[in-house]
């Protein structure tokens, strides 16, 4: 299997902290690469840094050849990078489907003049775009709710409705910021189901969690982010063994085992 | 159907003059209102839908109104070709100021807009070799279309009145399109919106852009229906009307925007005995909608009204 | 021209300081609730109008001035009770029309008490021009530069030394913070929304009588005051005192060499470039020193 995303030398510093301390890896292509850290380790500092809503202070990010550094989110975007929010970040002035629909912007070409005048062309383009989003909805096993408002869902829906919303993309890589975050234990086995389907797909995952249940079950690799540095990885039996890792989680009370 | 509700709409601007002819509210006031209505409509976008504030949206108003006026006055240009220059100009200095201005946010972005409003307005007062300065500028022809001269109320109610629905129409259109929802998301959350391939800067830049043509042509047409311009039709109070009428109906709602323009067209005509506490109840209405109706009056009611109304005017209306 | 420049320099410091006192509301009022008042500049116009009205009734001078500021600061704390309490969650947008809203409003009330008369106000002491070289200057100048050092010495003791004032910055950092260790938010808040009620009215009564004042004079002052604290740093209320006097200068020297008619526009150039290229404000991040 080869290499979809390879980071060298990451830095990031907010004033005197070091955020993201010299950071180096690599995420198999197609695999759940999970990232994993107590509070406060710099876990979305790195997803905000490899999606360009922040920019680093040194280093690289190598996506299949293109170096993401430097370009901003919506260019990052177009290289086949989408995310999900460990704070929600849904568009509460837009139906479900809406939200879906933003998320095929990518895939549409269509501008504000063929808008305004409702060209042919146009309609032809809704109309893929309604498809497209139709089927994330689906995939997410949300086709009922398409009409709902977004301000009217339970936290738990509104999770999936981001996933949804960053599958409709069809991104290459896709980063879930703490998707069980919040959820109870139904829903979080149906997002540990959802993320194994979306790797399933080819998608490559990038996943910041808590729940290391859902973590050992789902990931391929895991890398252990404490205080901006790597404190350890590698597939998650390696994890749950190391030392070092159970220590910084305080023997396991996190749930490690 | 998508469009129910402006099929409605239209329906009624066109029964008005039948059935109420040379009825002074509607082909005086209507006029206005229906100059109103294209103003409301276009902030609305930049500022409902995208959620940019603007207090400055009177100067592009004023911009077109003026250069048709200069140039066909004392130029004598075909009030057409004005027109189009003032579009032209309008387009220049909006793609300008757009980009610094829209990198701006909250208090810093009224505030810019606010002194951009004011220096257009000065600069109307005291260019007065062009403008003729605070006394305005009188004598602006009329227009003719394909020979047909737009001389009476009547005939302004029907060219304002197709110019103002084509402007609801294009609202509509825009709204329910892959760029209107991505302004729409650029006003839900600017870091989702971006990770999503959304051109942040270039979104909010065309809208603003696209909202100031809007109001320069208002502006030509208002220049030649009333024959005369003066400063004070484009001051900064007109500004903040034209804000009052959006978030008097209900930002982000095409229909919303038409609601609040014919409102605050309408009230004053009917508050002439209370002349002096007009500005009394303008001041109550704004605080009073944002405190108790943050959604708009119009937005409210369509939502209480119930399910079948709104359907109708679906179309308009989104939460904000 | 040194004696112009001297001319232009007093006249700039003059309005300048009012334009200071106002930007100091603006930041108080800012930095305490998150939320920019467009009203400020009515409290100025109610100020000015209230002494010239209670003078007027016979009222003794120094009481009437009081009384003014009283007044003003009672509509100042009704403000904050009646429209920014009522809309605690409003967004930026919600509550820059809320406060736009009271100021028209406040207006129409003046405009109803007062009509649309021109007012002037008698000058706290004598006319009599003070020569500076070939400059001249009245006593109500010297008035002017020294009610407003005073006052803005006063609203930095207030906010270093006392236990109110350093509550209400407390608030200003973090207000979830601030309620848990038992400061009374609310009060703070009111405090804040009457203190800078009370500054704009003195502005209004030191600056009355150089310029006359209308029902609608608060706006240009508001807009300027706003101006000036975006200048020093919104938040940042010793920055808007510079960025106040900065103004002051800046208009009386653009409008004495280039034009009096563009004087404003001056200004408001000005601002917008300061918010293009340097939004931060001049003086410093806001972040950097919030007092
Ligand atoms: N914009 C910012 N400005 C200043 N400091 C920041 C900023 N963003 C993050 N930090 C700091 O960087 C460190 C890492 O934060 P980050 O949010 O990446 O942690 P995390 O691993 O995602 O934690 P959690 O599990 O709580 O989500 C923290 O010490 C945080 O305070
Ligand atoms: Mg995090």
């Amino acid at each position: 299997m080869g290499v979809l995303l390879q980071v060298s030398g990451l830095v990031k510093a907010y004033g005197g902290v070091r955020a993201i301390n010299d950071l180096s890896f690599d995420v198999k292509k197609g695999k759940v690469f999970s990232v994993i850290g107590p509070n406060g380790a710099g876990k979305t500092t790195l997803f905000n840094l490899l999606t360009g809503v922040d920019t680093p202070d040194t280093g690289s990010v190598n996506l299949d050849g293109y170096e993401l550094v430097g370009r901003p989110p919506h260019r990052v975007a177009a290289c086949g990078v989408s995310r999900t929010f460990q704070n929600l970040q849904i568009f509460h002035n837009m139906t479900v489907i809406e939200n879906v629909m933003v998320g095929c912007h990518l895939r549409g070409c269509s501008g504000l003049w063929s808008a305004a005048l409702r060209l042919p062309s146009l309609l032809a383009e809704e109309r893929r775009i309604r498809t497209w989003a139709d089927e994330a909805l689906a995939f997410c096993g949300m086709e009922d709710l398409a009409q709902a408002r977004s301000s009217e869902l339970s936290y738990g829906v509104l999770k999936k409705l981001e996933i949804a919303r960053a599958l409709a993309a069809k991104p290459r890589m896709l980063l879930l910021d703490e998707p069980a975050a919040g959820l109870n234990d139904t829903e979080t086995l149906e997002m540990c189901e959802l993320i194994k389907k979306i790797s399933e797909t080819g998608v490559t995952v990038l996943l910041v969690e808590h729940n290391m249940g859902l973590v050992m079950d789902v990931s391929s690799w895991v890398f252990v982010l404490n205080y901006g540095s790597c404190l350890a990885q590698g597939t998650p039996r390696e994890i749950q063994r190391n030392p070092q890792v159970i220590a910084a989680y305080l023997g396991g009370e996190t749930g490690i085992e | 159907m998508r469009l129910a509700g402006f099929y409605l709409f239209a329906a009624l601007v066109a029964l008005l003059p039948v059935v109420f002819p040379d009825n002074y509210y509607v082909t005086v006031v209507g006029v206005t209102a229906f100059f109103n209505i294209m103003l409301a409509v276009g902030l609305n976008l930049l500022m409902g839908y995208a959620g940019q504030i603007s207090l400055g949206h009177a100067a592009f108003f004023g911009i077109g109104a003026y250069v048709s006026a200069v140039t066909t006055v004392r130029y004598g240009w075909n009030p057409w070709v004005a027109m189009a220059a003032g579009l032209v100009l309008v387009w220049l200095i909006a793609n300008l100021i757009a980009r610094p201005i829209l990198r701006l946010k909250g208090h810093y972005l009224a505030m810019a807009t606010l002194g951009f409003g004011i220096i257009i307005h000065i600069v109307l007062v005291q260019a007065d070799a062009f403008t003729g300065g605070p006394d305005g500028l009188s004598g602006i022809p009329g227009l003719v279309l394909f020979g047909w001269h737009v001389d009476s109320d009547l005939r302004w109610y029907v060219v304002a009145g197709a110019v103002m629905l084509l402007y609801v129409w294009l609202s509509l259109n825009i709204i329910d399109s892959r760029e209107g929802r991505a302004l729409r998301a650029v006003h839900g959350s600017e870091v989702a919106a971006s990770t999503l391939g959304i051109d942040i800067s270039g979104t909010k830049v065309r809208v603003f852009v696209l909202s100031a043509l809007m109001a320069s042509l208002t502006g030509s047409l208002f220049a030649h229906q009333q024959a005369f311009v003066s400063p004070d039709s484009f001051s900064f109070f007109f500004s903040i009307e034209l804000v009052t009428m959006v978030v008097l109906g209900g930002l982000a709602s095409t229909f919303g925007a038409v609601f609040g323009a014919v409102i605050l067209t309408f009230l004053p005509e009917f508050l002439v005995v209370f002349e002096d506490f007009q500005m009394l109840i303008y001041g109550a209405i704004l605080m009073l909608i944002m405190i108790f109706l943050p959604r708009g009056l119009f937005v409210t009611m369509a939502d209480r009204i119930g399910p079948m109304f709104a359907g109708y005017f679906r179309q308009g209306i989104r939460e904000t | 021209m040194l004696d112009q420049l001297i001319q232009f320099l007093i006249t700039g410091i003059t309005v300048g300081a009012a334009y200071a006192l106002v930007g100091l509301g603006f930041a108080i009022i800012y930095n305490a609730s998150d939320v920019v008042n467009f009203a400020q500049g009515e409290f100025v116009m109610i100020g000015a109008m209230s002494a010239i009205s209670l003078i007027d009734m016979g009222i003794p001078y120094g009481v009437a001035l009081a009384a003014a500021v009283a007044i003003t600061v009672c509509v100042g704390l009704a403000l904050e009770k009646f429209a920014i309490e009522q809309a605690r969650d409003a967004t930026v947008v919600s509550t820059i029309i809320i406060t736009i809203g009271a100021s028209i409003f406040l207006r129409g009330m003046a405009l109803i008490v007062w009509g649309k008369d021109i007012y002037a106000m008698p000058p706290f002491s004598g006319e009599k021009p003070i020569h500076v070289g070939n400059a001249t200057m009245l006593p109500q100048n010297i008035w002017v530069m020294a009610g407003t050092a005073a006052s803005v010495l006063l609203v930095r003791y207030f906010f270093n030394r006392t236990a109110t004032g350093k509550a209400i910055l407390a608030c200003s950092y973090n207000m979830k913070a601030a309620s848990l260790v038992g400061i009374n938010v609310r009060k703070m808040l009111l405090i804040s929304y009457g203190l800078s009620a009370g500054l704009g009215a003195l502005a209004g009564i030191l600056i009355a009588p150089i310029t006359y004042i209308t029902y609608d004079s608060g706006v240009m002052l508001g807009l300027k005051g706003f101006s000036a604290a975006i200048l020093g740093g919104m938040g940042n209320p010793m920055g808007a005192v510079a960025g106040g006097m900065l103004l002051g200068l800046l208009e009386c020297i653009g409008a004495g060499f280039i034009s009096s008619g563009y004087k404003d526009a001056i200004a408001f150039v000005v601002i917008l470039m300061v918010l293009f290229f340097r939004p931060g404000g001049l003086f410093g991040s806001a972040q950097a020193e919030r007092v």
